[in-house]
């Protein structure tokens, strides 16, 4: 996967833009708002890159909410432009609410194809797991990797990713998560879905999905969890030694929701949020980044193996 | 097809139910059934077992679905699958899968369910049920596709009798919902399964 030298992106524009256009009609309001300008976005330096790009290490995007179509989606992908020419990722995880709203084809290009074409051409592969608001038919859209399944495992390097649908999480999943979990020997182990098990923010935490899911991890040893569904960043002080990041704004925002508390290890709730992992040997570096790229939390996690 | 999980269990879970729910009524004494519940969970597997063979009629001619690049695909076969289903079960009204009958059994569970959640659940699912916008559902209503559908209760589920792939439970409000995933359609609503 490569990035090209010189990173051209689609932006949407502002909105209310065309709200002085008193003379045009409505559908030309509509036509203008669809235009796309196109903007030149410098990379990152590698000053501005925290993590070591060690040779072999698995690199990934983390993105949640995103699928909005709004420029904030597009400012954010811009950003992981930029990051993406130091730090050359080869996949991104989706943590749900991959399309807000109707899921028209025309949808799908907006709030996907469009934001993230930079990333597509380069060859990164989405893999998506499903938020309340995605319609389950996305498992077949081939982009979302999900390959037919509302939930499913993959791995890369020497991580397995265990993608789970926190929206319905029947026993059936709760079976095969188990036997996957149990399969799944020493590699790291990364899951991921929509719901938070603990956020400070307003909506609370899934205690539900938590009684459920977070003795499955314990016991087979889940290193960390990335979830989305608030609108913030969250980095969690580790729970039953589990790392829980909350990634949930990569266009949304829900501004001022998150409180300060011995829960939390780090949070950022003034602007849109992406975060960049990496995971070397025994050891995950992330580096947290905001819409106008600003490193806005960083670290180091260890393997739960080695930890003990 | 029906998945191959037995109905025993649900059947147990739902013979407490009953026994909940008709505690105190002042009957002559008479010999029950031997299994009153087993029959009725039965009789609702069944009718599942009706609505999966007209869906295979309909799947047949339609064709499967298989990953696509092309999200027109998506929405053209979804949409074609719907038209087809709510046009084979056009007479098809509320209480035809949920009867009055599993529907007694289904309510007691769940009621018991939520008098049992400590008050973080009741909480998040309180919050759960706040995105959702004023939606009434409908048999043979296509789920607006502009609304969330919101989180079913991971630990409600267990409880419930197993459903058969491609549909699923939902809550809306006060109502229990049988959905059909891939064609967005609701297929039954059970009103006031759910306490508000």
């Amino acid at each position: 996967m490569t990035f090209p030298p010189s990173i051209r992106t689609s932006r949407q524009p502002r909105r209310g833009a065309a709200v002085t256009a008193v003379a045009v009609t409505a559908v030309a309001v509509a036509v203008l708002t669809l235009v796309a300008s196109v903007v030149t976005a410098a990379p990152a330096s590698a000053q501005q890159l925290n993590l070591p790009r060690k040779d072999g290490s698995v690199r990934f995007l983390v993105l949640g909410d995103a699928g909005t179509g709004d420029r904030e989606q597009y400012d954010v992908a811009n950003q992981m432009v930029r990051y993406g020419r130091v730090f050359p990722f080869t996949f991104a995880i989706m943590l749900g609410d991959n399309i807000y709203g109707s899921e028209r084809p025309q949808d799908f290009d907006k709030k996907f194809t469009r934001p993230y074409k930079v990333l597509l051409d380069a060859d990164v592969e989405f893999h998506a797991a499903l938020g309340n608001h995605d319609d389950p038919n996305q498992r077949y859209f081939k982009p979302f990797n999900l390959g037919g399944n509302r939930y499913r495992t993959f791995k890369k390097g020497n991580v397995r990713f265990f993608v789970i649908d926190s929206n319905y999480l029947d026993p059936a999943q709760v079976k095969w998560l188990e036997k996957e979990l149990d399969a799944s020997g020493s590699d790291w182990k990364i899951a991921y879905f929509h719901h938070p098990l603990y956020t400070t923010a307003r909506r609370g935490p899934e205690v539900e999905l938590r009684a459920i899911l977070e003795p499955l991890f314990v016991k087979h040893g889940v290193d960390v969890v990335f979830t989305g569904h608030e609108h913030i960043y969250e980095r969690l002080q580790p729970q039953q030694g589990i790392h829980y990041f909350t990634v949930g704004g990569a266009a949304k925002l829900r501004k001022g929701d998150t409180r300060p508390g011995p829960l939390i290890a780090a949070r950022y709730d003034r602007d849109r949020s992406f975060l960049l992992a990496e995971v070397a040997g025994d050891s995950l570096y992330f580096q947290t980044i905001n819409r106008k790229g600003a490193t806005v939390d960083r670290g180091i996690v260890a393997r739960r193996e080695v930890r003990k | 097809m029906l998945r191959t999980v037995s109905f025993r269990r649900w059947a147990l879970i739902g013979s407490g139910a009953i026994a909940a729910a008709t505690a105190g009524c002042d009957k002559p004494e008479s010999k029950p059934p031997a299994d009153p519940t087993k029959q009725v969970f039965d009789a609702f597997a069944s009718r599942l077992d009706n609505y999966v063979k007209v869906r295979k009629t309909l799947t047949d001619s339609i064709g499967a679905l298989d990953p696509t690049t092309s999200q027109a695909e998506i929405t053209t076969r979804a949409t074609g699958l719907a038209t087809a289903l709510i046009a084979a079960r056009s007479q098809a009204k509320p209480g035809d899968i949920f009867t009055p009958e599993v529907a007694t059994i289904l309510a007691t569970l769940i009621k018991q369910e939520y008098s049992r959640r400590p008050e973080p659940v009741q909480e998040t699912r309180d919050d759960q049920q706040d995105e959702l916008p004023d939606f009434v559902p409908q048999v043979n209503q296509v789920y607006p596709t502009t609304y969330p559908l919101a989180t079913f209760p991971a630990t409600l589920l267990p409880l419930l009798p197993p459903l058969p792939e491609y549909l699923e439970y939902r809550v809306v409000q006060h109502y229990l919902v049988l959905r059909d995933v891939e064609a967005n359609v609701i297929v039954d609503v059970m009103p006031n399964a759910v306490p508000t």
